[in-house]
């Protein structure tokens, strides 16, 4: 009897993860058919509304490139610390720390003018997010406390400082009780650069191209890849991990907080309590899908926008927002699974001739 | 070689392994071996770490599976899968490494993985501890596995595979984790096991023990059966110590002795703790002169590891002084140690050596990018001709300098790896196992380079269970056990059983490994 095997290939497959990207969104697109013929919806249709909705003119693209920003940033993120092996799960914890920082700038300063303003924000948003980040990052790198579960917690912490401040002392007075903080003043929103598209695109790029020059050519990105490869190896070649856990940690915070004060001063206009809006979670998948690489994550930020606005659009076509939820998820499950193919073949193996005995067990 | 043959007053045969052949890439690690094991009979597997027993072992417990040749359990043949097919033949092996997990109880840790649906735990215990009396194995199905000492760790990992009602049992060196009288017991309750109509293979290097608790013996050694089915009543120790390290050695044409000059490496009474919390090695005191290699001979596991780390800087000792060219470095980083001198191969040269992940570039420029640097940059330009020039000189057979490291060769990787830390020129080289696992030409391109390096005026030390490597390579040699050195020889003039007996010492039996 043959029976297939996974071995490992010497080397992955040239392009093999834009290529599982698209196995994932072909599976997804499948599945996501018998899905809407099953609900009775009309696949075709669906399926157009989404492509236009998010993808089909530049008003589209604008919509789909203001959600790629943020999802690039917290995947810049997670990416910078899985580049080093280390999991920064607190991202959308960060988000709302960066929000929070921008927020308050936005209040003290609301008579600066705007590109001080806008700068500030942005700084208070970096600090903000680095803030968070630096209790697990100080933790783990003088402790080894787990990096996973600080942050993880951590999030809770930062939705909570949300919710206080927009319930509390930041409260809108003309907000008719809602809890809402104020409107952010006209100076403090970011420039937009085509139709709805802010400034934040051009922020996010630069950032990620920073990064990943960063991580790639320079000896602080090298030490960093060293560290990720092998910490053994690390202390073997005089690199000081402690200093590096510590230093990447916090910055990966930073990048997160800066995608809160991005989205707060070119989307959401005020401190809300979904500013984060699963961002910071998200950005783990998209960091996962850029094998944790950070000149992928615009790619995948890009794409992962594209596939939430066209499943938002169809909701006014009567299809539940779950069906979009579910087709990302298909997505995901394509992309992860078709990218095991391009590191391991598929052999079929002739199992040995099985003795009479082993008939029989 | 030899072939078993089954010994005239034989009852049945419970294993019969008929000309094994296995190979790993670049190493043969079992050449036509064969192996007979009696029913009711505890059979001791003797050899030298690298004589090809725990591959045997793991190729009958369906871990691996043999090139060629023939597994037959009670007479019938068989070809495991995996190694359960092994255990549903009535192959079950107790590797050094446990696999337990800590949080569950001693009878969950039994049953897992054979485990009814709805696991009864009263009655699962009850059983547990029936069969668990039945053997003289005293432990309480009901505690917790973190509790337990290693000795009682095994002897849930035997009463594992007795559960599986295994009729075969492999104990992977099982005293090492064991007190000398932990050691006694555990012979007792082999006996009862053999007595209960199984079969007990006990794979050792310990010669003592061996003698106390088995029946039979058969002797690897470099992949081949040396001697099959020895009665062990009837053969003496030093029989089986020769038959394990080899006959009367044929020393190779060695290199000129050159001229020793000022000590550059010296330790005092150096020693260090272990992972496992207990001292891996004390009060280890010897110096290396310029241009000597000294050898360091031993079973693995007896602090060689941990004390080539220390003097590299990458473990910490509590206790000694240790000084390089005349200054005292105990307190020096590794990387500090580097800069002033001081090279090292480490054991493990895909997890410390070099960076797995990494490019064949990014693992060359280890030890040199600081100095590549332009701003935060490192010189691309620079990166690649240095690992050119590298791959060039030490004759790295690489392809793309920006394909994986991990895509080289065991014997490519080790040489680019020794190439990078011979290349700054060190005056102290610490080698540890460099020519293990690499095949005929790797090995020697190897010890050519570390001979050059002692000729060229450094001093270096090398560790290697492979005897017949120090003898012919090194101009002193010290055989360590049980984290001591046991004692120091001329390889010119020593006999290979002198240094077997040293090696395989058991003055001070000790618990640790």
């Amino acid at each position: 009897m043959k029976r297939p095997r996974l071995s490992l290939r010497e080397q992955p497959l040239p392009g093999g993860q834009p290529l599982a990207f698209g196995t994932g969104l072909a599976i997804a697109l499948f599945v996501g058919t018998l899905l809407l013929l099953g609900a009775g919806h009309d696949p075709l249709r669906i399926y157009s509304r989404m492509f236009d909705a998010s993808l089909g003119d530049p008003d589209a693209w604008a919509i789909t490139l203001n959600r790629a920003v943020p999802l690039g940033l917290a995947g810049l993120a997670v990416a910078i610390a899985g580049s080093m092996g280390l999991w920064n799960i607190g991202a959308e914890g960060q988000i709302m720390a960066g929000a929070i920082g921008a927020a308050w700038v936005a209040r003290i300063g609301g008579d600066w003018p705007g590109l001080v303003l806008i700068t500030m924000m942005l700084v208070a948003a970096i600090g903000g997010g680095g803030i968070l980040a630096l209790g697990p990052a100080v933790a783990r790198a003088k402790l080894g406390v787990n990096e996973i579960i600080t942050t993880l917690m951590l999030n809770e912490v930062a939705i909570r400082l949300v919710q206080w401040l927009i319930h509390g002392p930041w409260k809108d007075p003309d907000s008719f009780n809602f809890p809402l903080a104020p409107m952010l003043p006209d100076q403090a929103r970011l420039p937009t650069l085509f139709s709805r598209a802010h400034f934040g695109l051009l922020i996010a790029a630069a950032v990620i191209i920073i990064a990943s020059v960063a991580v790639r050519y320079t000896a602080w990105g090298y030490e960093l890849r060293i560290a990720g490869s092998s910490e053994s190896t690390a202390r073997y070649s005089g690199i000081s991990l402690p200093k590096k856990v510590l230093t990447v940690l916090v910055l990966s915070g930073a990048v997160a907080g800066l995608a809160g004060g991005v989205e707060l001063a070119g989307t959401a206009d005020r401190l809300t309590e979904t500013i984060s809006n699963g961002f910071g979670f998200a950005g783990i998948i998209v960091a996962a899908l850029a094998l944790m690489r950070p000149s992928g994550v615009a790619a995948v930020a890009l794409l992962f926008g594209a596939v939430q606005i066209g499943g938002q659009s169809i909701q006014t076509l009567g299809v539940s927002s779950s069906v979009s939820t579910i087709l990302q998820a298909f997505v995901l499950f394509g992309a992860i699974g078709a990218g095991v193919f391009s590191r391991y073949r598929v052999t079929l193996d002739s199992g040995p001739a099985s003795t009479p005995e082993e008939a029989k067990s | 070689m030899t072939q078993p043959s089954s010994p005239a007053d034989s009852g049945q045969l419970s294993v019969e392994l008929t000309d094994i052949w296995k190979t790993f890439p670049g190493v043969v690690a079992n050449a036509g071996v064969g192996l007979a094991v009696r029913r009711r009979s505890i059979h001791a597997l003797l050899g030298e770490n690298g004589a090809g027993k725990s591959t045997l072992m793991n190729i009958l417990a369906g871990v691996y599976h043999p090139d060629s040749g023939e597994v037959k359990i009670h007479g019938l043949s068989h070809q495991f899968r995996n190694p359960a097919d092994a255990l549903s033949a009535g192959v079950g092996m107790v590797h050094q490494e446990f696999r337990l997990i800590p949080s569950f109880s001693v009878a969950e840790n039994i049953v897992l993985g054979s485990a009814p649906s709805i696991i009864n735990n009263r009655q699962v215990e009850n059983d547990v501890a029936d069969m668990a009396r039945k053997y003289g194995l005293k432990v309480d199905p009901a505690q917790p596995l973190w509790q337990l000492s290693m000795g009682e760790r095994q002897k849930v990992e035997i009463l594992k595979v007795l559960w599986r009602d295994a009729q075969v049992l492999i104990l992977d060196e099982p005293t090492t984790v064991l007190t000398p009288s932990e050691v006694d017991e555990l012979g007792e309750i082999l006996r009862r096991m053999a007595d209960d109509g199984r079969s007990i293979i006990f794979i050792s290097h310990k010669l003592h023990e061996v003698s106390g608790i088995c029946d039979e013996a058969t002797v690897l050694r470099q992949g081949e059966t040396v001697a099959g089915s020895l009665d062990m009543a009837t053969t003496a120790q030093d029989e089986l110590a020769r038959l394990m390290v080899g006959a009367a050695p044929a020393i190779a044409a060695r290199p000129a002795a050159a001229t020793p000059g000022k000590p550059l490496l010296e330790l005092q009474n150096l020693s260090a703790i272990g992972d496992r919390g207990v001292n891996a090695f004390s009060d280890v005191s010897f110096r290396i002169h310029a241009g000597e290699i000294v050898g360091i001979a031993g079973v693995a596991g007896n602090g060689q590891r941990e004390l080539a780390d220390v003097i590299a800087g990458l473990r910490l000792s509590n206790n000694g002084t240790l000084i390089m060219d005349g200054t005292d470095i105990t307190a020096v980083s590794a990387h500090r140690r580097f800069q002033s001198g001081l090279a090292y191969i480490p054991e493990d040269r895909l997890g410390v050596g070099l960076a797995p992940r990494l490019s064949i570039t990014d693992n060359a420029i280890l030890r040199v990018y600081r100095q590549q640097r332009r701003g935060p940059f490192i010189v691309a330009e620079k990166a690649l001709s240095y690992c050119a020039d590298l791959v060039k000189r030490f004759g790295v057979r690489s392809g793309d300098p920006d394909g994986p490291i991990a895509a080289l060769s065991g014997g490519n990787l080790q040489r680019l790896l020794v190439g990078r830390e011979l290349d700054g020129k060190p005056s102290v080289v610490v080698a540890s196992q460099p020519t293990r696992g690499l095949d005929v030409q790797g090995v020697k391109a190897i010890q050519d380079l570390l001979l050059d390096q002692r000729n060229s005026g450094a001093a270096v030390m090398m560790i290697s269970e492979d005897l017949d490597e120090l003898l012919t390579l090194t101009d002193r040699l010290l055989v360590m056990e049980g984290g001591v050195i046991r004692g120091e020889f001329d390889p010119r003039t020593v006999s290979r059983h002198e240094v077997g007996m040293a090696m395989l010492s058991d003055t001070q039996p000790s618990s640790q490994s």
